[in-house]
């Protein structure tokens, strides 16, 4: 993707990550926004709306619908259908266990895109991560997806738990007519306190930095830049995208620069509200981003490839913006030679 | 370039301005495509209301540059965008 014209900041975002609701039907351990019980305060239908005429009014492409669990909202398949009306693109997260065969014949549209959760190929695996059941469901989901030809993805979080099962998942997203996805686990929402078990060693992550290269068709939704070697450079974008190109609204309205950073010291404004165009354009904390520069990095040898990689994960990990990504590729290889005792 | 044509974008594509020119983005895919067109050509343009040569001359009219530099360069890119399916040509005959 063209960088020089991303890192300057875009006149609006090419994609919006839209968290719809903070209730969710199942308890994830990992949740990176701690998603599950109903909370105060969340948009109404009308106030939804208006966010996607804001973002309809400001070019906005593409939503990427997370929560929550998007379809336990019930206007929720209503809204999508006004995004589409505008023009605009949903790609809709679910953990797929409310998927029956009357949602999957409404979701079948051409703007719509599709991707379930599985933590693991086997409903052992994947149970322990997203509870009892709902392995047995989610494939329920995917069988409906399947029968009216939606594309769809599976999405797995990369943890010590799923990385043993990558080829499985993969081979079962294959069998499914599915495309697979692995996406960086973030110490947010949940995932803080399940960080120190779940979070892949770094060898792990050198192993599947490897994995891969050896798997093109994989997607990572940009969030394996950090780690990816340069064969994978031209599949998607080599930097953090967040206020540049993307940004994050919660359940509340509130935005965030992305999915991970919803704190309240990077909240930049508030929908429906305020104006979009000014939250993006001229807020201090989006300013602040697309200046942020991960100076320490820049003598590393893969700073063109990953340009200080994840702020999120600095932020969390670290507590300070502006540090490196510390499970970076160059961390890791680097980690790996200590211990085995090569200088 | 014909005067008896228009351009519009292809199904699925949308595109907007962006101060290095226009940013297409296409549904399939989902894939985005930078034109570094700068106030060569606006995303109006697509709605098919202007020829070719009709965008050359409001080029020249509004910014005073070489009728034919506006005219080879905006050739270009309509042949390019068109090469990468993000437009299609239409008679207005």
């Amino acid at each position: 993707m063209s960088n020089q014209y991303v890192e300057r900041g875009l006149s609006a975002p090419v994609n919006v990550t839209w968290e719809v609701t903070y209730r969710c039907n199942l308890s994830c351990i990992h949740c990176l926004s701690d998603s599950g019980e109903n909370r105060n305060g969340e948009l109404t239908t009308e106030q939804c709306r208006k966010v996607i005429d804001a973002m309809s009014a400001n070019k906005v492409f593409q939503f990427s619908i997370g929560g929550g669990e998007p379809f336990v909202r019930e206007d929720f398949l209503d809204l999508m259908d006004y995004a589409h009306e505008k023009g605009i693109l949903t790609c809709i997260s679910t953990n797929g266990t409310m998927i029956d065969d009357e949602i999957a014949a409404r979701l079948n549209h051409k703007l719509v895109y599709i991707q379930v959760s599985l933590e693991g190929a086997t409903s052992e695996s994947n149970d322990t991560i997203r509870g009892q059941g709902s392995f047995r469901k989610a494939l329920k989901g995917l069988e409906y997806l399947k029968k009216r030809d939606i594309e769809v993805s599976i999405n797995t979080v990369l943890t010590k738990l799923s990385f043993p099962e990558l080829d499985a998942l993969a081979a079962l997203a294959a069998s499914l007519g599915a495309k697979f996805r692995v996406s960086r686990f973030r110490p947010s929402g949940r995932g803080k306190k399940s960080w120190a078990h779940l979070n892949v060693s770094k060898n792990q992550m050198l192993a599947f930095s490897d994995w891969l290269s050896e798997h093109m068709g994989v997607s990572t939704g940009d969030s394996f830049f950090s780690v990816t070697h340069e064969d994978r450079k031209a599949l998607g974008l080599n930097m953090c995208g967040a206020c540049k190109l993307t940004c994050c609204v919660s359940p509340t309205g509130e935005v965030y620069p992305c999915a991970f950073l919803q704190e309240k010291e990077f909240m930049a404004g508030k929908l429906p509200e305020m104006a979009f165009a000014p939250i993006w354009a001229n807020s201090s904390v989006f300013e602040s981003f697309r200046e942020l520069e991960i100076r320490s990095c820049e003598s590393c040898t893969r700073f063109e490839l990953c340009h200080g990689g994840c702020p999120a994960i600095a932020y969390h990990t670290l507590k300070k913006l502006g540090l490196p990504d510390p499970g970076c590729l160059a961390n890791c290889v680097t980690a790996k030679s200590v211990a085995s005792g090569i200088t | 370039m014909s005067s008896g044509t228009v351009y519009r974008l292809a199904d699925g594509v949308q595109v907007r301005r962006e101060k290095f020119g226009l940013l297409f983005y296409d549904y399939r895919g989902p894939k985005l495509y930078f034109l570094p067109s700068r106030d060569l050509i606006e995303d109006k343009f697509f709605d098919g209301t202007l020829t070719a040569p009709q965008l050359v001359e409001s080029v020249c009219a509004e910014h005073d540059w070489p009728r034919q530099e506006v005219s080879s360069k905006v050739s270009q890119i309509l042949e390019l965008l068109k090469t990468k399916g993000l437009i299609h040509e239409q008679s207005v005959c």
